[in-house]
């Protein structure tokens, strides 16, 4: 009988050791520090759109994901020498990143959004010449923006580049900037979150997509899969309820929707009621 | 910098802990790495015949003329290319650990040249051969003469393991910048927490070298201050 245990012990060991090399696992590369897309809650925890989606279509597609915590510009170095298989930080798609990287099916129509100090008086128009210095995030097509439709073409303006988001909106709260140029809904949130500080001076139209994005080629043969999650998602109502939870609710609002959400998430796996738990109590 | 910001910070400081810890662990990889390394790169700058010791300075050069941020990188993204996987923590223990040991190197270097060489004269004419006078004579010495540079280079080091964050590993800096993306007010309070753990990390290493180097002092042989 003994001996019987024994052998089983070892079936089991073998069986759960061959589904743990089984289930496939892709590291998701994320600069986690651009809400409501992606940044750490105070108790440590990471949410946002970008990193639900992805835990949700790996469910759906049935692989396991990484998420690994990069600086945004080292993303895309990272995807193409194959530490990160997954690039999901709010990427717009452009021609230039398609060259060495390949994209997913757009998930997000994006504008620019021009940032200023309330009671500076600034417009669109104003904030973006006459000498004004103008901040954004280094790698951003906000930068590109600035860069290639301001500073090359002459417009007396100073791009002052930042590693992270909110450096740029502290260095204009500080009065060092005149304008802070960056993605409409990261925008929309710093404003909430400086209400009487800062507004938001004007869009610009520049019909961004996002997209995830992967190594040149798909060698891992990933993005049919998250093409077909995300049209899973979007058929179930899942996508419009993850939308409503998190562009328009405060952050704190949120997060505790998403403490007492996620469990259904992680452990019952059931993507539809997560997504419906998520928006109800993030909308309350 | 409010009050309410402060209060703010003091609950989070849990999670500047939890990176404070990944700071200590890089920490301890790195000495280590580069006290072995540097200990075997000092001996051979010495004692060894000219072109080996010239590959040993040549070594330091490198590790010593690179700037941190682009070894961690190098060291980060290059393995890939030869198909070796490695973690950003590995990474950054290999990268700060070898520039480490390349200073380290010339700390234990000069403590070794101040032994004066009728040492290890003495030590051959009683009948020790090279290795043996290096192990039992010159050795216990220079170690006890290099123990002031040293605090100097792990106070450096110390403060090095935040540069980390520049490949992703999840040190202090990382999660204070969690904290300031989350709440762009903390920016300050959480930078000054962090300047805090480390000032008392410092003075804790400093004073434990301090403790190590006058227990084991040699009356006649110390370092006069």
């Amino acid at each position: 009988m003994r001996k019987r245990a024994w052998l089983w012990a070892l079936v089991g060991i073998v069986l759960v050791g061959g589904v743990a090399l089984g289930a496939e696992k892709f590291v998701v590369g994320c600069d986690i520090a651009w809400a409501p897309f992606e940044w750490v809650s105070p108790k440590g925890a990471y949410l946002g759109f970008d990193l639900d989606v992805m835990r949700m279509i790996a469910i759906l597609e049935g692989y396991e994901i990484e998420i690994r915590d990069t600086a945004f510009d080292s993303i895309i170095p990272a995807v193409v020498a194959g530490k990160v298989d997954i690039g999901a930080s709010g990427f717009t798609i452009t021609a230039e990143r398609a060259e060495v990287v390949d994209f997913s099916q757009a998930y997000w129509t994006s504008d620019q959004a021009v940032v200023v100090r309330e009671g500076s008086g600034l417009n669109i128009v104003t904030a973006l010449s006459g000498g004004a210095k103008v901040g954004a995030q280094r790698g951003t097509t906000g930068a590109g923006w600035v860069e290639d439709n301001l500073v090359g073409k002459g417009v007396n303006v100073t791009l002052v580049l930042y590693e992270t988001y909110p450096e740029a909106v502290l260095d204009l709260l500080a009065g060092r900037l005149d304008a802070v140029v960056q993605d409409e809904a990261p925008s929309q949130q710093a404003v909430k979150e400086y209400a009487g500080q800062l507004v938001i001076a004007g869009i610009i139209k520049t019909y961004e997509e996002f997209g995830f994005l992967v190594a040149k080629g798909d060698p891992k043969r990933i993005l049919p899969r998250i093409n077909e999650g995300m049209a899973k998602l979007k058929a179930s109502g899942a996508w419009d309820n993850l939308v409503a939870a998190y562009f328009g609710p405060s952050l704190d609002k949120i997060e505790a929707a998403w403490e007492a959400c996620i469990s259904i998430l992680v452990e019952e796996r059931d993507v539809v009621r997560y997504a419906q738990c998520l928006a109800d109590r993030a909308t309350q | 910098m409010t009050v309410e910001s402060w209060i703010q910070v003091w609950y989070a400081l849990p999670v500047l802990l939890r990176g404070l810890l990944v700071n200590l662990e890089l920490l301890l990889g790195l000495l280590a790495l580069g006290l072995v390394v540097g200990m075997a790169v000092a001996l051979v700058e010495v004692y060894a015949p000219r072109p080996v010791a010239a590959a040993a300075v040549a070594y330091e050069w490198f590790f010593r003329g690179v700037p941190e941020l682009v070894l961690l990188f190098l060291f980060y993204f290059g393995p890939d290319q030869f198909g070796v996987q490695i973690s950003a923590f590995t990474a950054a223990v290999l990268a700060l650990g070898f520039r480490s040991s390349a200073y380290q190197s010339q700390i234990f270097r000069g403590a070794i040249q101040a032994i004066p060489a009728g040492q290890m004269l003495a030590a051959r004419s009683l009948g020790m051969g090279r290795l043996r006078a290096i192990w039992h004579v010159v050795l216990p010495q220079a170690l006890r003469l290099s123990l002031a540079g040293w605090s100097n280079e792990f106070s450096s080091v110390l403060k090095d393991t935040t540069l980390a964050y520049g490949i992703g590993v999840v040190e202090v800096m990382r999660q204070a910048r969690y904290l300031t993306a989350r709440n762009f007010r903390l920016a300050l309070p959480a930078f000054i927490a962090v300047a805090f753990l480390f000032l008392i990390l410092t003075y804790l290493g400093n004073w434990t070298i301090g403790l190590v180097e006058r227990r084991l002092r040699i009356p006649g042989l110390e370092v006069r201050r």
